[in-house]
């Protein structure tokens, strides 16, 4: 069972604990029965393939990094992703979905395009032979899986706390490609692309506040609130 | 114009709340592209057919009904239910097939909206809105707060998770049902073994953080413990919001634990690693790097105000 690891095509959003904590749940493999070394994989600009080459690399992971300035949605980095999954012949995709919000529907298109079976949310992991033990956050639960065979599983599990980090350097560590040489034309994927989206200035209002909560209000149950 | 599809949970005996909500937008949507609104839910089938009644499913579908469905679907499986793309994705696909919706919405706080939704999304190449609402207006569109947005115009399919509540528009009592089955076809790779409840640091959805000084105000601690119940979150706070009463022994969460809620309000002063959360709003304290929003008056005045303005919403 080979293992690929994907971090993402941008830096953390707050913090790289979650980082930390995907490389760590990977690296658990490396030593784990019939698991080949696993290998991370990231896209995007170049400081961001530097840090995760770094933080693999501190665990002693491999990595492949694809530069590209493109800026895709779900669909387009799941096609990346699966191209590199494809050519390192990877059965097992971990997907770091905590350290940034738009990370998290990757999980079902990487195993949409793999298709594979699925699993998000997951909070520890522990490879058992050919088979991988799961914990699932759901809601007020906690679901107890096992995944045989290939599958994505979203991953949401924290490192150790970390103030700062070194500044990564250039690394030479890292296997980098290209689109071409995954196969992808950039021109096709660039139909997946994002507009940018202007960053959000804080909001300082009590209406503009109540706003941004408005959308996690619990709905009530009409007939339950009215004794039904 | 094509489908609405609106998928279902149950909470029990009947649809969850946050289904009943992405129903409603999805009513005001359709109403307003003359779309057909589908609701669907994934059942195990009893294997004695003999009446919706006996299962309780016609009063699910009368529930739908009213709820704003033009036509309520059944798709029957005989795979143990449980909000996995596992267990009902192979149903689910089976009604999306059957459908091809342009745009299909999920409840954001439903059991299965995180398996089912992106998934459903990928294999309809459609594009995502992961916490939508639907606008108040002639042409209603889906907006989420990142400035992504569905219109009537748009081509191509949607999937969006909508957040908040809706108001239910009443629809007809007597709707269409349509009963698709698919025996047979969870995914043998992935295998529930069992459930257990989660614990706070768990927590995904909302998160109300309270500090200890901000837990010594009872009508602050009152306020605190509204907002968490308006949002549906846990309030967590230190040994000392325990010692206060504002805060149940369950809610101390270690100060080392990483959290990841989706949104994280948090009042007053906490020591708490919240830097895996998505958005953070803080109350009692000016705007900082990182945060989504603020309201730096007095504490007591400020959430005094938020629940006023919140439960109203």
């Amino acid at each position: 069972m080979t293992v690929a690891l994907w971090l993402g095509s941008a830096a953390p959003a707050r913090t790289i604990r979650w980082l930390d904590g995907a490389i760590a749940t990977a690296a658990t493999f490396a030593q784990a029965e019939g698991h080949k070394a696993p290998v991370a994989i990231a896209a995007g600009e170049p400081t961001w393939l530097d840090l995760a080459a770094d933080r693999a690399n501190r665990a002693g992971l491999a990595s492949t990094g694809v530069s590209t300035d493109l800026q895709l949605d779900y669909l387009g980095w799941a096609q990346v992703v699966a191209a590199v999954v494809r050519q390192i012949r990877a059965t097992t995709v971990l997907v770091d979905e905590a350290s940034r919000p738009e990370r998290f529907p990757e999980v079902a298109a990487i195993a949409e395009l793999l298709d594979a079976a699925q699993l998000t949310h997951v909070v520890s992991l522990a490879p058992d032979g050919a088979i991988i033990h799961a914990s699932r956050a759901t809601g007020t639960s906690l679901q107890t899986i096992r995944i045989r065979g290939s599958a994505v599983i979203g991953l949401r599990v924290a490192g150790a706390p970390i103030d700062e980090y070194p500044t990564p350097m250039p690394s030479a560590s890292m296997k980098r490609l290209d689109l071409k040489a995954l196969g992808l034309d950039p021109g096709v994927l660039a139909h997946r692309s994002l507009p940018p989206r202007a960053g959000q200035q804080p909001r300082l209002t009590l209406e503009r506040v109540a706003e941004h909560l408005a959308v996690h209000v619990v709905p009530r149950s009409p007939s339950r609130s009215r004794g039904g | 114009m094509g489908a609405v599809l609106v998928h279902i949970d149950l909470d029990g005996d009947r649809p969850h709340p946050s289904s009943l909500s992405a129903l409603a937008a999805g009513r005001a949507v359709a109403s307003s592209w003359g779309a057909t609104l589908y609701a669907a839910l994934v059942v195990r089938d009893p294997g004695d057919r003999t009446s919706a009644d006996s299962t309780g499913l016609g009063r699910i579908q009368a529930m739908l009904a009213r709820g704003g469905a033009d036509k309520v679907v059944l798709a029957m499986t005989d795979v143990a239910i449980a909000p996995l793309w596992s267990a009902v994705g192979g149903a689910w696909q089976g009604v999306i097939d059957q459908l091809r919706p342009r745009l299909v919405l999920f409840g954001a706080d439903s059991p299965s909206a995180p398996e089912l939704g992106p998934r459903t999304a990928a294999k309809i190449g459609a594009r995502v809105l992961l916490r939508a609402r639907a606008s108040v207006s002639d042409d209603v569109e889906l907006r989420d707060r990142d400035g992504g947005y569905v219109r009537s115009s748009d081509t191509g399919a949607a999937v969006a998770l909508i957040g908040g509540a809706h108001a239910t528009l009443a629809g007809e009592e007597d709707v269409d049902l349509v009963v698709l089955s698919f025996p047979g076809v969870a995914d043998p790779r992935i295998e529930l073994v069992g459930t257990t409840a989660a614990e706070v640091a768990h927590t995904r959805g909302a998160l109300v953080a309270i500090g200890d000084e901000a837990a010594s105000d009872p009508a602050v601690a009152r306020d605190a413990a509204r907002i968490a119940t308006l949002l549906g979150a846990p309030l967590v706070g230190g040994p000392a919001a325990v010692r206060a009463g504002a805060v149940a022994a369950g809610g101390v969460v270690d100060r080392g634990a990483a959290l990841a809620p989706e949104i994280c309000v948090v009042i007053g002063t906490v020591s708490l690693d919240l830097a895996g959360a998505t958005s953070i709003i803080r109350v009692g304290a000016p705007g900082s790097k990182g945060v989504d929003g603020a309201l730096p008056a007095p504490i007591g005045t400020s959430l005094a105000d938020l629940c006023r303005v919140l439960g109203g919403s």
